[in-house]
């Protein structure tokens, strides 16, 4: 007797167009697989141990760094967030022309403190808030300028309308925030003045303003003609000079 | 006696042809729209890759800026090919091996429609600029459902199978195929509704998605392919698993481990520190799991080496495990958090990684297995042997070009962004040959692909050859003159018997 499979055309019990026809026919792909076998059994190579058991080693490294465990109070790990370079100092935000500094500033304290009634475009309403765009005041005499923002401001204005009244914006005002908004309403809206108040000049607004005469009152056009009529003491800065934008001290070139 | 044999052979060929035919339609339409998003994925990944040398590129209507072509790129890989080509190995290999023939093959297409549908509102959504912004999951927030629904619809006859399965051995490709099913919807569901639902901190919603992109390589991609490997290479060899401990040993640490992993991305952010250090531990962990199956499959593999230079489905297998080998020592060496991590976790590295989790590894696999079931569900042969050499040749060096030139370009990219006293023009100019070198390889992959995508629909058409003789590399078999044989050759030497492809 053959071998089931050699020559199977030749086993007299097989009718091999029968036995055949409908695999062969229907299913060849399928007849000819192979059965899986049964798993095998060898062991797990030493090499293999000896690999898995390295990087094992390297994970429990990095766990080891881990901190403590399931601990929501920590956030970094000591030295990972970057500190300057050794050698290299912190130089700070790069320098900024004085008038952009300046500007940049203001436009924060203008949003905050200006823009609810004289709008974003700084033409406020034509009823009840003045436009600051074009007009004289915000672009004549910057003492003048500074008394209304620090006291606000009742009566009529420069065309002789009462729009309403100003409330004083000048509690808890800095300098710094003083000269920023003058600063950016006289470049700003298509006004043009270009110039820079600086801290100075409004570190002296805010003395002048404390010492009026009736101080604690909003400022009338009869008082701002009388009194402060006239630029805010202090140097000039050229717009161009190079401020640190932080602190808007002078800044030497990068 | 040798009839006896031969006729429980027989029955078994003619079980295992059922099952193949109940299941002919979903499979071949599962496997043909995957290979056509697999086309415009390309694509899309040709016009980002080539987005990062020359950004003037394209750049002339809003809808093919980078922000848009990349992120359509990935998901119509994940969502277009990668579940598709998964679904189609799923349902086969599971009916097969529970040795069941499927019942809702019309439930399962009409649930494939749908996901179809859902993966192109889904692209249309990134193209238009409405994607979520998060990794892997741009979609915007209708398509997840969606997706989630038609994808129970498709394999939960898979899991009832597997339950009324013939009393008897559990093979390994079953325990890697029901985990991958049990496991997706878990991941899937959480990163979903904590992202999408209820929204918590945005820095660990940042930390969520890194793991979710882990979770679904290892938790979903991994288990699926290991199990089609695990099925090919000792079927197509008709060699033994090589060993049985180290088979459970991977099973079971990639169920322990690669839960774990993925926050490794977000390290230096500001959540709890343990996470990402956990992360990237466990990520080399994973060198276990991936390294345990790699061995097992590739001695079981080239335990016949005669197969492994004529099958096409082996080749591609066998290049499948080439590259988990390189994942899992990828995996040890990209995610030293002393080291290598801050300079892979924001550069073209992560990206290589993922292409050869995603296409080096998984992908190749899934080609052997379409080189292996096509021909058993349309019962027709391959058309031609070199389009199978053109596809496996050119997928080869192109994948492994992509992943090396985003892998270590991404390393100089990184070392280019860690000076930070420089412009950051320096790490894109490190960068610059790599993603040059990335595009061209990706033209190699559209290539191959283009040819792999007719060849298989000419099969769906069943327009294959109708012979008994498999289409094989080498033509060493006895029919040297023809590559596909003597046409209408009846082959007498039975079933079980000549080499099975």
């Amino acid at each position: 007797m053959s071998l089931p499979n050699e020559k199977p055309d030749l086993e007299e019990s097989i009718n091999v167009t029968e036995a055949h026809g409908v695999a062969v026919r229907d299913a060849a792909a399928c007849a000819r697989e192979k059965r899986i076998v049964d798993n095998g059994i060898a062991p797990i190579s030493l090499w293999a141990l000896v690999a898995c058991g390295v990087v094992l080693l390297i994970a429990g490294g990095i766990l080891g760094d881990a901190g403590h465990w399931f601990s929501y109070g920590t956030l970094f790990r000591e030295n990972y967030v970057r500190t300057p370079a050794g050698g290299a100092e912190d130089t700070g935000p790069l320098p900024k022309e004085a008038l952009a500094a300046y500007m940049a500033k203001g436009s924060k304290i203008y949003s905050a403190k200006c823009n609810g009634c004289h709008g974003s475009d700084g033409k406020g309403n034509g009823s009840t808030f003045p436009s600051l765009a074009g007009t004289p005041w915000p672009n004549g005499e910057t003492e003048r300028f500074a008394m209304i923002i620090l006291n606000g401001l009742q009566g009529p204005v420069h065309d002789g309308i009462t729009y309403g009244v100003m409330p004083p914006q000048g509690i808890g005002m800095t300098p710094e925030d003083l000269a920023g908004i003058m600063t950016y309403v006289r470049s700003s809206f298509g006004n043009t003045k270009g110039d820079v108040i600086t801290l100075d000049m409004a570190k002296a607004a805010i003395e002048i303003s404390a010492a009026r005469k009736n101080a604690g009152n909003s400022v009338t056009a009869e008082e701002l003609s009388a009194d402060h009529l006239k630029d805010l003491p202090g140097e000039k800065l050229d717009p161009k000079t190079l401020l640190d934008p932080i602190t808007l001290a002078p800044a030497k070139a990068p | 006696m040798s009839s006896a044999i031969s006729t429980t052979t027989e029955q078994d060929a003619l079980l295992r042809a059922g099952i193949d035919r109940s299941l002919r339609h979903p499979v071949m339409f599962f496997l043909t729209s995957g290979a056509a998003w697999l086309a415009v994925s390309i694509v899309l990944g040709i016009i980002s890759s080539a987005k990062a040398h020359a950004p003037g590129f394209l750049s002339c209507c809003s809808w093919l800026t980078y922000g848009r072509v990349f992120p359509a790129h990935i998901n119509a890989f994940i969502y277009g090919w990668g579940f598709q080509a998964a679904f189609a190995v799923i349902i086969w290999m599971m009916a097969r091996l529970s040795r069941k023939e499927c019942t809702a093959a019309g439930l399962i297409l009409v649930a494939g429609h749908v996901w179809n549908l859902g993966v192109f509102l889904g692209l249309v959504g990134i193209l238009s600029g409405s994607s979520t912004g998060m990794p892997w999951m741009e979609f915007p927030a209708f398509a997840w459902p969606v997706l989630l629904a038609s994808y129970f619809a498709i394999v939960i006859w898979s899991f009832i199978q597997f339950r009324v399965r013939p009393e008897g051995h559990v093979y390994i490709s079953q325990w890697y195929l029901l985990a991958a099913i049990v496991w997706f919807p878990w991941i899937f569901i959480t990163a979903n509704t904590l992202l999408h639902c209820l929204p918590g901190h945005p820095v660990m919603a940042a930390g969520i998605n890194a793991w979710y992109k882990s979770a679904l390589t290892f938790l979903f991609f991994t288990p699926v392919a290991l199990g089609t490997a695990y099925y090919l290479a000792p079927k197509i060899t008709g060699q033994p698993v090589y060993s049985y401990s180290l088979a459970k040993l991977g099973f079971w640490s990639l169920a322990v481990i690669a839960p774990w992993a993925g926050m490794q991305k977000l390290a230096g952010a500001p959540i709890p520190y343990f996470l990402p250090y956990v992360g990237a531990a466990a990520t080399v962990m994973l060198f276990v799991p991936t390294i345990s199956a790699a061995i097992n499959l590739l001695r079981t593999a080239i335990s016949s080496p005669e197969i492994l230079a004529s099958s096409p489905s082996l080749r591609f297998t066998l290049a499948g495990i080439g590259g988990l080998i390189l994942l899992a020592c990828s995996a040890v060496v990209l995610n030293l958090p002393d080291s290598t991590l801050p300079l892979t976790q924001f550069s073209l590295s992560g990206y290589g990684f993922e292409i050869l989790a995603l296409y080096g590894f998984f992908s190749f696999v899934m080609f052997g297995a379409v080189y292996f079931i096509v021909p058993r569900v349309t019962r027709r042969e391959w058309l031609s042997r070199r389009l199978i050499k053109i596809h496996f040749l050119f997928s080869v060096y192109g994948i492994m070009a992509v992943a090396l030139f985003a892998i270590f370009g991404g390393f100089e990219q990184g070392i280019g962004q860690e000076d930070w006293q420089q412009p950051w023009q320096n790490a894109a100019s490190r960068a610059y040959p790599y993603a040059v070198g990335t595009t061209i390889a990706w033209c190699f992959i559209l290539f191959s692909n283009i040819f792999f995508f007719i060849h298989l629909a000419l099969m769906w058409l069943r327009l294959g050859r109708r012979s008994q003789h498999p289409t094989l590399f080498d033509a060493a078999h006895g029919h040297a003159s023809s590559p596909h044989g003597e046409e209408g050759d009846i082959d007498n030497a039975g079933p079980g018997y000549i080499s099975a492809h």
